[in-house]
């Protein structure tokens, strides 16, 4: 189609005024961040530092050192249980019908959507009453409970179009429910378990409200509520703060520029019907 | 209603060449066919006609109206050009109900409502699907949506027609009967129709004339009967018509000033006019091509021997009124199309003739055909 | 037909495989949504847990409590505002992208990039955009000569909450673009075609035929935002805590300072539940409809 290069210009250049409103923040921190206190007050906040330094980014790095650890930890453990028992979860929900089977995922996708306001102090409670309170493990628990819902989905969306004649014919030959799993479903599923992962590590890597209420000390604490406590601690100096939200974003970041289509094909999951 | 005139088109996709240096005149209120196998260009051909597409180069004219020449800077979006389509898909909108779905390109042009009235209610009488105006596409059967597609595009009364393969979607039955409607809609309008498929049977059926294309490339432009009685190569003479051709090579043979063609399984006789080309270009060997239904089969070879040939069946379909015959000839197997009244069997001896008026001599280097019989 | 031996095993061990999963969002969401409800009909207040039922006393509370009506009332503006904004800024971005842009893909990952920060980053970004004397936004008004448009943004109790909607709406623009840019390309190109020789071109050709053709991923946009604006704790946290006052204070940020701040705990869980109604009348209808729908 021949279009008129004059609303082409303009296209582009709506398009390019976009880019600049949603990379300026961004570039402001990326700026800030490596700032000295002289450069805070002399420059503005867009131009980038007249003597850079690596100073804030290295205070930052050893306040938040170890929740980045723990956060990383919990992260990956809870990634990798919650992508396992939402893939056996799907597989189970498409694969054998059983009576109720519709019901149950309507129950369990259900749970994607509830607030964790509604669940926040029975599970305080029960994490404590597990010893599980201000540890790893509590973490890993929780968001692999939290993350089974949105990987049932997005491997029961995936599931349902293999064929089931596959499972079938692997029936047929004596193959049973677990060996099919093994043999037939998991090697199929490279796809939505790099969707599932990256979703769910985005998710869990992103999350403040949990890691608010099952840390206490540094033992636990995840990089989000370790950031969330800069604001109290250093209230005016800026390049501090958003050093320590450089850090913090650097894995998601990575994530995001390497394995972002994935991600996208996670944020997809359920939008497209039909 | 306009003449199409299409000059040196050529369509690339990637380094695929879609389209490959086409030329076509296609008459006023003609029925025109696009007729090849799946990849030929056919459809980009007749986008490219719609305005839809933008070729390379090449020229394409409605009438006296220059409507695509990117060489001379000339292009008439499709919203400009005055022609309608119809998709193999049908392209119904799901959202609007049928009625508003035949009225859209008429709103589009702010045409009155009571005029958007009339001519919708209009066109949906003459194809019958008047109880269907306020249906939505959803509720549709097929036959029925093929339908709402070709009110759409005749409420608009364009220049010309454009339709792409828009009977395959339909089963068998439906689609012969939509095959005569089209026709006598046809006649009824008068306006040019560019039709795309690649069932040749279809073509020969509807067409005035067909033009048949292969790899981008025109093969042939006639009327039904000159493609199907004079094919101007082995592609085309392969395309057209079902069963398809039998083919065989042949090697001239010269004996004492007398020119035949050895098959190899019969010696064949040849016109006048393919002697005067096999001496003209030097030609040592030929293909050569028979139509299954100009093959016939003969019980008892004791009606007259004269040139006929032994073969043993190999394989019989009955379809409804013809047996298609499957003939084995130990290193050859020929294909003949035979009436079943005959009384055949699969493993008996029987004989045929070719006659020599209905074969068809091509070079087999080229597959030009040599004259036509 | 008799269950095997076998059969019978490969059953068992499919329940095994199953029962976790089951378990797990069995208790930490089912059970822990009533246990939530239980709560709050309480009467537990301080550290040590009470669970003597005090009917729905806790909830009469919330209808007196100036805290949670305004706390209500800025949630309900939150949903007003940042839900159409995000989605008519996202369909947008997603008609500019259809249009055969060279570089889409780089245009889509950085409009993207916002929604995959977490909000204890975008929380602290804007903060520092927000902020009134050397924020960004204020800076650059003075720099470009436009400094009589300087605001305390997010310190003026007025305009603060208009300024969170804002953010959030930079925020989610990107992911509501990525909806319709799919629901828009999945419409068949032959539909695209067809209107374009009917005769329809440029702003009437969305207007007609593909915008009533995303009814689905309106939909769903919809709900998804409709819901996070109900949840959104952790952006409003980190940039303003529910202040200047309670300018920007909403159900969730009001649920987690009276029950973990004030150790008003049955109090907490009574706006926890309603929160939990709240979201359920929402995506409800929706899971049915879409759904139920497709199992025709």
């Amino acid at each position: 189609m021949i279009r008129p290069r004059l609303s082409r210009f303009f296209l582009y250049l709506i398009l390019i005024f976009f880019v600049i409103l949603f990379i300026l923040p961004l570039w402001s921190a990326l700026v800030t961040a490596l700032k000295t206190e002289q450069d805070l007050i002399y420059t503005t906040p867009i131009e980038p530092p007249k003597t850079p330094t690596l100073e804030p980014l290295k205070t930052t790095l050893s306040v938040m050192g170890r929740p980045l650890l723990n956060s990383l930890t919990f992260t990956l453990g809870a990634t990798i249980l919650s992508c396992l028992f939402g893939s056996i979860a799907g597989y189970v929900l498409t694969k054998i019908r059983f009576p109720g089977s519709g019901i149950v995922f309507a129950l369990i996708i259900l749970g994607i959507f509830i607030p964790y306001q509604a669940v926040l102090v029975p599970l305080v409670l029960t994490m404590v009453r597990l010893g599980l309170y201000n540890t790893i493990w509590g973490l890993i628990l929780t968001h692999t409970a939290y993350g089974i819902p949105i990987c049932t989905l997005l491997f029961r969306s995936f599931y349902e179009d293999i064929p089931d004649s596959l499972v079938r014919a692997a029936q047929i030959d004596g193959a049973g429910t677990w060996t099919i799993y093994r043999r037939v479903i998991l090697p199929l599923s490279w796809l939505p378990f790099a969707v599932a992962a990256v979703f769910q590590f985005t998710s869990i890597w992103n999350d403040l409200l949990i890691g608010l209420v099952l840390s206490r000390g540094i033992e636990a604490m995840p990089a989000s509520v370790a950031l969330a406590n800069l604001k109290g601690g250093f209230v005016a100096l800026w390049n501090l703060q958003m050093a320590g939200t450089l850090w913090y974003a650097l894995p998601a970041l990575i994530v995001y520029f390497v394995l972002g289509k994935y991600l996208i094909k996670g944020y997809m999951a359920g939008a497209i019907k039909g | 209603m306009a003449k199409v005139i299409i000059k040196n088109l050529k369509k690339r996709y990637g380094k695929a060449e879609a389209v490959e240096n086409l030329n076509l005149e296609i008459r006023d209120g003609e029925f025109f066919v696009l007729l090849g196998p799946s990849g030929c260009g056919k459809t980009t051909t007749l986008l490219c006609i719609a305005g839809l597409v933008i070729p390379e180069e090449g020229e394409i004219w409605f009438g006296e109206e220059l409507v695509t020449s990117k060489e001379k800077g000339s292009f008439l979006r499709p919203q400009e050009r005055d022609v309608a389509m119809v998709f193999q898909d049908y392209a119904i909108y799901p959202h609007l109900t049928v009625f508003r779905n035949i009225s859209f390109p008429l709103e589009v042009r702010g045409v009155s409502r009571e005029t958007i009235e009339k001519k919708v209610k209009g066109v949906a009488e003459s194809l019958g699907i008047s109880p269907l105006l306020s249906r939505k596409p959803a509720q549709l059967s097929g036959g029925q949506r093929q339908r709402v597609a070709l009110a759409r595009a005749i409420v608009r009364e364009p220049k010309v027609f454009l339709m792409d393969e828009p009977l395959s979607n339909l089963d068998a039955k439906l689609r012969v009967a939509a095959r005569a409607e089209l026709k006598k809609l046809h006649e009824k309008i008068k306006t040019t129709i560019v039709y795309v498929t690649h069932d040749q049977v279809e073509a020969m059926s509807i067409g005035n004339r067909i033009a048949i294309l292969n790899n981008g490339r025109l093969e042939q432009v006639g009327t039904p009967r000159e493609v199907y009685d004079r094919p101007a190569n082995i592609f085309v003479a392969s395309f057209i018509g079902s069963p398809p051709m039998n083919f065989f090579e042949g090697n001239v043979n010269r004996q004492d000033e007398e020119i035949a063609l050895d098959l190899g399984f019969a010696l064949i006789k040849l016109p006048e006019e393919i002697k005067k080309a096999i001496v003209k270009e030097g030609l040592s060997q030929l293909t050569v091509g028979i139509r299954p239904e100009h093959i016939e089969i003969v019980k008892e070879k004791g009606k007259s021997t004269e040139g006929l040939i032994e073969a043993k069946i190999d394989i019989i379909e009955l379809v409804g009124k013809e047996f298609i015959v499957h003939l084995d000839l130990g290193r050859w197997s020929i294909v003949s199309v035979t009436s079943s009244n005959l009384d055949l069997r699969e493993g008996e001896i029987v004989w045929f003739s070719l006659d020599i008026n209905r074969v068809h001599f091509f070079e087999s280097q080229t597959g030009k055909a040599l004259s036509t019989s | 037909m008799p269950l095997s031996w076998k059969a019978l095993k490969d059953k068992i061990l499919t329940v095994l495989l199953f029962l976790p999963a089951l378990v797990l969002v069995g208790y930490f969401v089912y059970f822990s949504i009533g246990w939530n409800i239980v709560v709050s009909l309480s009467d537990w207040k301080g550290l040590v847990p009470s669970y003597h039922i005090v009917g729905f006393s806790q909830y009469l509370k919330l209808a007196s409590d100036p805290v949670f009506l305004t706390s209500l009332k800025n949630n309900l503006i939150l949903m007003a505002l940042f839900v159409p904004g995000s989605l008519v800024l996202g369909l947008i971005l997603a008609i500019f992208l259809d249009q055969k842009v060279r570089f889409e893909g780089g245009f889509r990952t950085i409009y993207l990039l916002p929604f995959t920060l977490s909000f204890v980053i975008t929380g602290y970004l804007w903060r520092w955009m927000y902020n009134p004397t050397i924020g960004v936004i204020n800076t650059i008004l003075d720099k470009t000569g436009l400094g009589f448009l300087k605001s305390g943004w997010i310190t003026d109790p007025n305009i603060a909450l208009y300024c969170v909607v804002l953010a959030l709406i930079w925020q989610f623009a990107g992911y509501t673009m990525l909806i319709f840019l799919a629901g828009i390309r999945s419409i068949p190109e032959s539909h695209i075609m067809a209107a374009q020789v009917d005769g329809a071109s440029g702003l009437y050709l969305y207007r007609r035929i593909i915008i009533p053709q995303i009814k689905f991923s309106f939909f769903t946009a919809f709900v998804i935002l409709m819901v996070f604006a109900l949840k959104a704790f952790d952006f409003i946290y980190i940039l303003t805590s529910g202040g200047p006052g309670y300018a920007t204070e909403i159900l969730p940020l009001t649920m987690y300072k009276e029950s973990f701040a004030m150790t008003h705990f049955a109090y907490g869980s009574a706006i926890a539940s309603l929160l939990f109604f709240l979201v359920m009348m929402i995506v409800v209808p929706y899971l049915l409809r879409t759904y139920w729908r497709s199992e025709k």
